[in-house]
């Protein structure tokens, strides 16, 4: 894995000839020898469509694709960062709370519909933002953005996990989730935004949890 | 004292670190149990704890308890805060006491008795307004916004930091305006504390560094500026100025260090506040950085506005 | 609603703990705990949130609250599970409380054992400077609080002829019998009127701990 975790802020990944690494824009601290930092006219790897899509959709990361050979420091922020490994399976993630991953993740931009939305659905009915979100499946790291860190809190059968969607950083596995106005909730409406709502996440996987209300 | 600089939270050198035969400073660290360390002074006996002490945490030694005598002696407390023990003067920046023990006198530079001795340390009058002078004994926390605290151990050396990242120095010090904008120089012996968001990360040159994560360095020549040209020049260049599609990487713009020294990142890009050395910032992260200062210039852009092309300057600067 | 020394014996106790330095997990079998409106970040297990109007203090706590104007809104969480508070990553500090009263800044009171009784108490001297209004919330009872603090809160020993000053923006919490004053920073009067600085300091005398943050609140004696 390219990336090594320097402290709970920033993270080293070694860049090798052939070996892309995406990141996110600005996220560059510093690096050593041969290194070129491109912006992603293609939009990650999703085309040109993805892009536009993701402009229309105002969930606009645009990504740097970091290629040579030498090493970078990647930080944001001041936001904790977490690394993630992927071993075929699939990470679903906010596009902004992406610092950087693996060349080797295939990267789509997913529609979130009534299915499998998480901040689709909840950016949609709560915040009015976009309905696309991140997949990276396959094999490699990424690095995610958390304020405050992240909890990772497994998710099994018959034992699902609620999460506050403001908290709510990723999730992996086989998951289903659904957004819930929880009975009692309602006695919260009008203190402050979404604070009504809660994800249930329920399958087989893991959910990241930062530690904060605060939405990157 | 060990070298290279201790890293906190068992950071792995970066980059090749060729030995060095003389070590001007040290980072300071925090002891990883965050025990209170006991000076070596003869102290009056500690006073029975009173019955209201919080007992033990859950599965946990219990939470550590300081008082007068057990607080660290000139060194971190936890990671983000720094404890004093004050014999005599000591300059701080304004705001940055959280509390204190003892007989400790806070006077405004530039007033007083004590001017002469200031003289010595503050060769910017500009900077005075910032910082006050602590007299007196005691112990004293100092503490910013929760950001990272180290200090660092001078041997008649120098060492250059963002204005906004020093926070207390030793009056053995002489504190100098750098010649880089918005940096300051302390040249002597004897300690001072900076504060970093995130811990520091201390690297040797050859290296490109984000304006904004650049905490200082020590010993290496001052920097110099790097522009991105193979990301500015070509048909892509073109179109992506033209059209904004594509954004700009961001990451244009460096300072280079070569030679050899330190240099400290914090690991964000936040910026801390900028203390005011008598320079207009021209941009964020590079104040006063040889911007041309035009009105609604690109130069004047927050580095990352989404949806523009962010070149800017640049763009104008290489003809595209 | 049942609470106090005399319940606890029976009802089941929730468990403190931490997760990570910024997240309190309280595992729960059908008792509840109160806790900052809006500061729960995931459950697992069946969990019932109530918004309790006037802090759960019945009338007098209420009406204190309109009074002092403290924005602490509490919720109620019940159930069997494990709920996780935070609050914006802020630390978290536990603390145990054997029937000594414990004062804490109302932004800093994260989450309570329902055996502890909440109320407003006035305080004067910290409210005054940092803006936080007058009054501070005092918790009391025996069982276990969570206080949030910007980066760890340091505890420190206030004992007789060992005097401590703060800074009113670092304050967080006391226990034990302390008074406090309000001092201003001998020498500092040339510098009132040009942004402060330690213009302002607390001074605590007597016997009992003192929790501070490394981090400072606005206050309105100036930028600090």
């Amino acid at each position: 894995m390219p990336f090594t975790r320097i402290n709970g802020k920033m993270v080293e990944a070694a860049v090798f000839p052939g070996q892309q690494l995406f990141s996110q824009r600005g996220a560059m601290i510093a690096y050593t020898g041969d290194v070129t930092f491109k912006p992603n006219l293609m939009g990650g790897q999703g085309g040109v469509m993805s892009m536009i899509g993701r402009r229309v959709a105002n969930e606009d990361t645009p990504l740097m694709t970091v290629e040579g050979r030498g090493s970078v420091l990647f930080g944001h922020g001041g936001h904790h960062v977490h690394l993630i490994d992927l071993a075929g399976d699939t990470l679903y993630v906010e596009a902004d709370r992406l610092l950087a991953f693996e060349g080797s993740l295939q990267q789509s931009t997913m529609f979130m519909g009534a299915q499998g939305g998480v901040m689709g659905i909840v950016r949609g009915q709560v915040t009015g933002q976009g309905l696309f979100t991140t997949k990276l499946t396959g094999h490699g790291s990424v690095a995610v953005m958390a304020h405050g860190g992240v909890i990772e809190l497994p998710i099994a059968q018959g034992q699902p996990v609620h999460v506050d969607p403001q908290a709510y950083v990723a999730h992996r596995g086989d998951v289903r989730n659904k957004l819930s106005t929880a009975l009692g909730w309602r006695d919260m409406i009008g203190r402050g935004s979404g604070e009504a709502f809660q994800l249930e996440l329920s399958g087989q996987g893991t959910v990241y949890v930062q530690a904060s209300e605060e939405k990157l | 004292m060990s070298y290279p600089p201790q890293q906190p939270y068992g950071q792995s050198p970066y980059g090749q670190q060729p030995p060095h035969p003389q070590q001007p400073y040290s980072a300071q660290q925090y002891q990883q149990s965050y025990q209170p360390t006991q000076p070596g002074i003869p102290m009056p006996p500690m006073p029975p704890a009173p019955p209201t002490a919080p007992t033990p945490q859950p599965g946990g030694n219990g939470p550590v308890v300081y008082d007068a005598h057990s607080l660290p002696v000139n060194d971190n407390v936890n990671p983000y805060a720094f404890s004093v023990d004050l014999n005599g003067p000591y300059y701080l920046q304004k705001g940055k006491m959280i509390a204190y023990y003892g007989d400790i006198r806070f006077s405004g530079i530039g007033r007083g008795a004590i001017d002469r001795l200031l003289e010595q340390n503050f060769n910017s009058p500009l900077h005075a307004a910032d910082w006050v002078v602590a007299e007196g004994r005691g112990r004293l926390l100092l503490a910013d916004r929760a950001f990272d605290l180290n200090s660092y151990d001078l041997e008649n050396g120098n060492l250059t930091v963002r204005s906004g990242n020093l926070l207390a120095f030793e009056p053995t010090l002489a504190l100098k305006q750098s010649i880089i904008p918005g940096f300051l120089t302390l040249i002597g012996t004897g300690k001072f504390v900076a504060a970093s968001n995130g811990p520091v990360h201390f690297v040797e040159p050859p290296i490109r560094v984000d304006p904004q994560a650049l905490v200082g360095w020590a010993d290496c020549p001052a920097p110099c500026h790097h522009y991105d040209h193979s990301y500015l020049h070509g048909v892509i260049g073109g179109i992506r100025h033209l059209t904004g599609l594509g954004g700009a990487s961001g990451e244009e713009h460096q300072f280079e260090f070569i030679g050899a020294g330190q240099v400290l990142l914090q690991s964000s890009e936040k910026l801390m506040a900028e203390r005011s050395v008598g320079q207009v910032d021209a941009e964020e992260g590079v104040p006063g950085g040889g911007v041309p200062q035009q009105p609604g210039h690109g130069g004047q852009q927050l580095p990352n506005i989404p949806g523009l092309g962010n070149l800017g300057d640049l763009g104008r600067r290489f003809g595209l | 609603m049942p609470r106090g020394r005399h319940d606890r014996y029976i009802r089941p106790v929730a468990q403190f703990r931490l997760q990570g330095s910024r997240v309190l997990a309280v595992d729960m079998a059908g008792d509840s705990v109160k806790a900052r409106n809006g500061s729960m970040v995931a459950y697992t297990g069946q969990m019932n949130f109530k918004k309790l109007t006037g802090g759960g203090d019945g009338l007098r706590g209420m009406v204190a609250r309109r009074l002092t104007g403290e924005q602490m809104t509490v919720m109620e969480a019940k159930g069997q599970g494990t709920c996780y508070f935070a609050d914006q990553a802020t630390e978290v500090n536990l603390v145990r409380l054997n029937g000594e009263a414990l004062y804490v800044e109302a932004d800093n009171l994260l989450c309570t054992e329902a055996t502890l009784h909440t109320g407003t108490s006035f305080t004067g001297l910290n409210g005054m400077a940092s803006g936080n209004g007058l009054f501070t919330t005092k918790v009391e009872g025996t069982g276990w609080a969570a206080l949030t603090s910007n980066g760890p809160a340091i505890i420190l020993r206030v004992t007789q002829g060992t005097p401590l000053r703060v800074d009113p923006g670092a304050y967080v919490a006391h226990t034990g019998n302390l008074s406090r004053h309000l001092k201003s920073g001998a020498g500092w009067t040339t510098l009132i009127g040009e942004g402060g600085g330690e213009a302002m300091q607390v001074e605590f005398t007597g016997e009992g701990l003192v929790y501070v943050q490394p981090s400072e609140k606005a206050t309105f004696g100036g930028d600090v």
